[in-house]
């Protein structure tokens, strides 16, 4: 079993620096010079001559030869500077705390709420296979495939903002802020989560012990919640942790729709505004987290599953 | 007992009967659902033949109308004709969702193929390749690809398709793998035909249907990614009849003209469900009697 963990961290530290190599090259591969565009942000747009431009990457090391300036860049990347702003000048590590703590908010009350509906829904649905909840739910998972998440979203805003004038529709700090974005990433993820749910419970629910724990003297209830579902859980929680990552291509589109200052919105932002360094971060930054969730989550399951030991 | 029995199996070969008939009529009837959903794409494709009007001319005058005769969905803050926007944005969104399809199939088909063939070292690399792009959060990276490359409408494109051939280059490789060991690939390299002709002349056509299935079925989330680029800022240029983008452009009026929402979000909506649907009866017909790929483990 140490030796699969072993490998596994081994693939995860490979993916890692295959991360890091395609974020550096994405400052190196954009159009037009480095130099030249960040030298020029700094000279406010002017184009700068030739011998300025010279001394300016002998000054920062851009005439070294690529892998050393790579091996360079990690070091200060690892060392937390990512650099400066090349629209507002200040450091982009202090500006991605801030976010990444405001992304984190949102994104873990989105999977918390996501996980409350899904979890009992898809028990029932399991429980109930045909009813309406069933039914229901199946709709509604077909829809929640085909709908376009930013329209979802102004869609709430219009409902709950803009006609009911319950909650606010921009804005970050108190806990009614939080609502809405939370509501539009949770109801886009619960859907497919709780149909998971149902079809890993309806197999267990197959299963000869389930029928022994029914001999036994269980009730339905009781034989599915103490016997089948923890076995779904490992599943539940691979899925889980993948799910992760449609949750955050939701924050970037609500935190944008919603003005919450996270990471996905600053990504767009930057994105728009050509800040190359804050591209670079908040890149960085979510790929390596993806990472390291999906390596944590791994570690659980085996933590929890000794069946899976041997193949994780 | 012998009567009695003769009469249950003669009862039970008449429902296996019955149940046959039925399965086959279920099978005409998706079928025609197909083509009626397929009809019913083409003639979105062919948009801007209905169009009423330019979907760039802008009308002060008549900006903000509701539906009329002139104008069946009315006109945008722009005073454009909401209908003909909608109609080229059809075409749009099409054609760029094909595209994505199509470069990310491709550059799919080969690595899978190829890796899948051979094996190897290689071969564990691209899978683990793969696996790490499929853990990231596909959007994000799309964006930030998109956004280096220039934010243009092929930036976008090949952004998505970066994010998206692991996808067929898995399914591709799956097959590879099992197919590579029946006898008839057996056969040809007994033969002596050169191994790469094995893969173009006799192992892709034996994996293109579970890939054409999964081209449809990966349509959707091209669709609504491209959207979704696009209401964030990125692909077309401002003021294109791009469904994302025209409603990212109404988004100050939603309160006093949510039309200008609604429309073109359910526009997206009902042409995601048909390729859907299209994607579904083609995958039911195309599966029937073949291995599948998506869910078999090597």
């Amino acid at each position: 079993m140490a030796r699969q963990l072993v490998l596994r961290l081994f693939s995860a530290a490979l993916l890692l620096l295959a991360i890091s190599i395609a974020g550096f090259a994405l400052l190196r591969l954009m159009p037009g010079n480095f130099a030249e565009v960040l030298l020029m942000s700094q000279m406010d747009g002017t184009l700068p001559d030739a011998a300025a431009l010279a001394r300016f990457s002998a000054e920062n090391g851009f005439d070294a030869p690529l892998p050393q300036q790579y091996l360079v860049w990690l070091g200060n990347v690892l060392t937390g500077d990512f650099g400066r702003s090349m629209v507002s000048g200040t450091p982009v590590a202090d500006e991605l705390a801030l976010r990444v703590a405001a992304s984190l908010k949102l994104a873990v009350a989105a999977l918390l709420l996501a996980l409350a509906i899904a979890l009992p829904v898809g028990a029932v649905c399991a429980a109930f296979p045909g009813s309406l909840l069933d039914r229901g739910l199946a709709a509604f998972a077909v829809l929640g495939m085909s709908i376009p998440n930013f329209w979802y979203a102004l869609l709430l805003a219009l409902l709950f903002s803009l006609a009911l004038g319950w909650l606010p529709s921009t804005g970050y700090g108190t806990p009614a802020h939080l609502v809405l974005p939370t509501l539009a990433i949770a109801t886009s993820v619960c859907g497919i989560l709780a149909r998971y749910v149902r079809g890993c419970l309806l197999e267990e629910l197959a299963q000869p012990y389930m029928r022994t724990a029914r001999a036994k003297g269980l009730s339905s209830t009781r034989a599915l919640l103490t016997h089948a579902a923890p076995n779904v859980l490992p599943a539940v929680l691979t899925l889980t942790g993948l799910q992760f990552a449609r949750i955050f291509d939701g924050l970037i589109i609500v935190e944008t729709l919603f003005g919450w200052p996270g990471i996905g919105r600053m990504m767009v932002e930057a994105l728009l505004a050509r800040d190359y360094p804050m591209i670079q971060a908040s890149f960085l930054v979510v790929a390596c987290g993806y990472v390291l969730v999906n390596l944590a989550v791994d570690y659980a399951i085996a933590l929890y599953d000794p069946r899976t030991r041997e193949v994780v | 007992m012998v009567a009695a029995a003769a009469a249950r199996l003669r009862a039970r070969l008449l429902r296996a009967r019955l149940r046959t008939r039925l399965r086959a009529r279920l099978a005409r009837r998706r079928s025609g659902l197909a083509l009626a959903v397929a009809a019913l794409l083409a003639l979105v494709l062919l948009g801007p033949l209905l169009a009423p009007h330019d979907p760039y001319a802008a009308n002060i005058l008549g900006r903000l109308a509701p539906p009329s005769l002139a104008y069946p969905l009315g006109t945008d803050a722009m005073g454009r004709c909401m209908l003909s926007r909608l109609l080229y944005g059809a075409q749009l969104t099409t054609l760029s969702a094909l595209a994505v399809v199509l470069a990310s199939a491709g550059l799919g088909t080969l690595l899978g193929a190829v890796s899948g063939y051979f094996g190897g070292i290689g071969d564990r690399l691209l899978m683990r390749l793969c696996e790490g792009v499929s853990v990231l959060p596909a959007l994000a990276v799309a964006l930030v690809i998109a956004g280096v490359l220039g934010l243009g409408l092929q930036a976008v494109i090949l952004a998505l398709a970066a994010v998206h051939w692991t996808e067929y280059a898995r399914l591709v490789r799956n097959a590879v793998m099992i197919e590579r060991s029946k006898t008839y690939v057996l056969a040809a390299e007994a033969l002596g035909v050169p191994r790469l002709s094995v893969i173009r002349r006799h192992l892709l056509p034996n994996i293109l249907t579970p890939l054409l299935a999964l081209g449809s079925y990966s349509m959707s989330w091209v669709i609504l990614s491209f959207a979704g680029l696009s209401f964030l800022g990125l692909g077309v240029e401002p003021g294109a009849p791009e469904w994302g983008r025209m409603i990212a452009e109404s988004r100050n009026h939603l309160r006093d003209h949510p039309r200008l929402v609604l429309v073109p979000g359910l526009t997206i909506m009902a042409f995601v469900i048909l390729v859907n649907l299209l994607g579904d009866a083609l995958g039911d017909r195309l599966r029937a009697g073949r291995t599948n790929y998506l869910t078999t483990r090597s």
